[in-house]
């Protein structure tokens, strides 16, 4: 039996990162675990190692994060690139993690568990959504700044969030083009949420620089911005062609690839199979892990930092990760309370702030309006096993109705596919909550089931 | 569909095959990357036979599911989490046998 490792950290991003750090220096032997080759998290996707490339992230705002990312690298600590994090399991001693990697499935065993695994773009069901070509906006972002290549010739960014103007923009200057970026909200809404809160406002002035740059940056290549402009639908034969949309200025644009940009939600797979408990995200769906005032989860000896408790940034979840190693180094006995609190209360007062800004970026951004409005029959909700609004909806209007959403799962298949339920489980409660009258939040999602990522059987069993 | 040149340097590329056909790679991309740079944009058909890709590039979504294709095994992969090997063979066709 190998000695336990003291803490096992899931997500390589700016919490993982922050966490390791703190935890290594006062002497703890640190596993770390994701699904990239390399560390970064998706705020800094790293290139191939056998890329070398010029100017990568050059910009003031990926200043700190990648100073983080390079100390990190840095530390002596186990990496475990390219491995997913199938499930944990409490034991006597701390934890047992289940991994898979390109060469099989293996245990990581560790006292102590963070689980710092990021967020995700909310997959928002629109007609011709899953037409090849239409791509979540993270993930455009991401082929830019790892593997240097631009998914498409010319694109259409659709749907309510502000980052759209910057994935836009590193679209361009990566060479593409940029047919439109359509805000489904007025701009009104927008200005109005950054007025009613003032003091976000003038806290994050580096965010509100990023957005102006990347503005003038569009507007100097000529890209079309059009606010009040829903999508109507993604159309085209065989893959995406163009992007219509409705409202006053209603128009369409032929276009070989689309990004959607609504929002990101927590990734919290693991913390949901742990048993820890975690809380409805009002505006974009989707669950956040919940925590104390240390990044301690509702279980004995796991632990939550960054977007997976609420989606508020990379400096957020540096904080987070910060204070979480703090906690954890705390909690394995080596040092004591008096040396953290004056770190701790720094970090709390910083990201009190931060959260501030989150909270008016999620509402000037709010996707409620066009969630699972006006959609066509047949619309895939479920992406994994193609059930579509039209049968969700019959499913709903069936007497007796189902009244959760473990039953509507199996009458349509719904959330039984091999992403488990990541993509339709908001959508699906959305329209539960809908018929029944009742809020999201006082229903319960999908049961959270092992394995977290798609395994093959074989590598889960023994070899002889 | 395009690499990135200006100011980036891919040091070496190899072969791969993919549904039949020689596809070139720079070493260090995924077979993500390889399927669309080579313009196989469509993975698979849906159950209603419509055409279906790559969306999340993160593994979250589970739609770039490719079959990774050896002497002695067929592994259901994602292709954004999958580098790219000198002669992998990759199947988009086979998913379902």
């Amino acid at each position: 039996m190998i000695e336990p490792y003291d803490l096992a950290i899931v997500g390589g991003g700016p919490a993982g990162q922050a966490a390791a750090e703190v935890a290594v220096s006062a002497g703890l032997r640190v596993a770390v675990v994701d699904e990239q080759a390399r560390p970064g998290g998706q705020i800094l996707r790293q290139p191939p190692r056998q890329f070398t490339v010029e100017r990568w992230l050059a910009g003031r705002a990926y200043r700190d994060l990648k100073a983080q990312l390079t100390r990190f690298e840095a530390l002596p600590l186990d990496w475990f690139g390219r491995c997913s994090a199938l499930g944990a399991f409490p034991g006597a001693d701390g934890w047992s993690l289940q991994l898979s990697g390109p060469e099989g499935s293996h245990l990581l065993a560790a006292r102590r568990l963070l689980i710092a695994g990021g967020c995700y773009d909310l997959p928002l069901p629109l007609p011709g959504w899953t037409l090849p070509g239409v791509l979540s906006a993270g993930g455009v972002q991401a082929f830019i700044k790892s593997q240097q290549f631009v998914p498409g010739h010319r694109f259409v960014f659709a749907g309510t969030h502000p980052l759209q103007l910057l994935v836009a923009s590193q679209v361009v200057a990566a060479g593409g083009d940029v047919a439109a970026v359509l805000f489904a909200q007025e701009r009104g809404h927008l200005i109005a949420e950054m007025s009613r809160a003032p003091f976000a406002v003038l806290t994050s002035a580096a965010a509100f620089m990023i957005g102006a740059t990347a503005l003038r940056a569009l507007r100097r290549a000529g890209v079309p911005i059009v606010f009040g402009a829903p999508v109507a639908a993604i159309e085209g034969d065989g893959r995406v062609e163009s992007v219509r949309w409705s409202g006053e200025r209603e128009g369409t644009a032929a276009c070989d690839a689309v990004g959607l940009c609504f929002g990101f939600v927590p990734q919290t797979d693991l913390v949901r199979a742990i048993g820890a408990e975690v809380r409805w995200i009002d505006r974009t769906g989707g669950y956040a892990a919940c925590h104390d005032d240390w990044q301690r989860s509702s279980v004995e000896g796991c632990y939550v930092a960054g977007e997976t408790t609420g989606v508020a940034g990379a400096d957020a979840a540096m904080c987070e990760g910060r204070l979480a190693g703090l906690a954890i180094v705390h909690d394995s006995g080596r040092i004591t309370p008096s040396d953290i609190e004056r770190e701790g209360r720094r970090l709390k007062r910083r990201l009190a702030g931060l959260r501030r800004f989150a909270d008016m970026l999620g509402r000037m951004a709010d996707p409620t309006e066009w969630a699972m409005r006006n959609i066509p029959d047949d619309t895939i909700v479920c992406r994994c096993e193609d059930v579509t609004y039209g049968m969700l909806d019959s499913a709903l209007r069936q007497q007796p109705a189902p009244a959760e959403a473990s039953a509507l799962k199996l009458i349509t298949r719904a959330g039984m596919g091999l992403c488990q339920g990541r993509s339709c489980e908001h959508a699906v409660l959305r329209m539960l909550a809908r018929s029944s009258g009742k809020k999201p939040s006082e229903l319960n999602g999908f049961n959270a089931r092992f394995p977290a990522r798609p395994v093959a059987i074989g590598d889960l069993i023994p070899r002889p | 569909m395009a690499r990135i040149d200006d100011g980036v340097h891919r040091n070496g590329g190899f072969e791969i095959n993919v549904d039949g056909t020689v596809v070139s790679v720079a070493a260090g991309e995924t077979v993500a990357t390889a399927l669309l740079a080579a313009g196989r944009v469509s993975l698979r058909r849906d159950g209603r036979d419509g055409p279906r890709g790559l969306y999340c590039n993160m593994g979250t979504c589970c739609e770039c599911m490719v079959v990774l294709v050896s002497d002695d095994a067929r592994r259901l992969v994602r292709a954004c989490l999958t580098d790219t090997t000198p002669g992998m063979i990759v199947s988009t066709t086979t998913q379902d046998d």
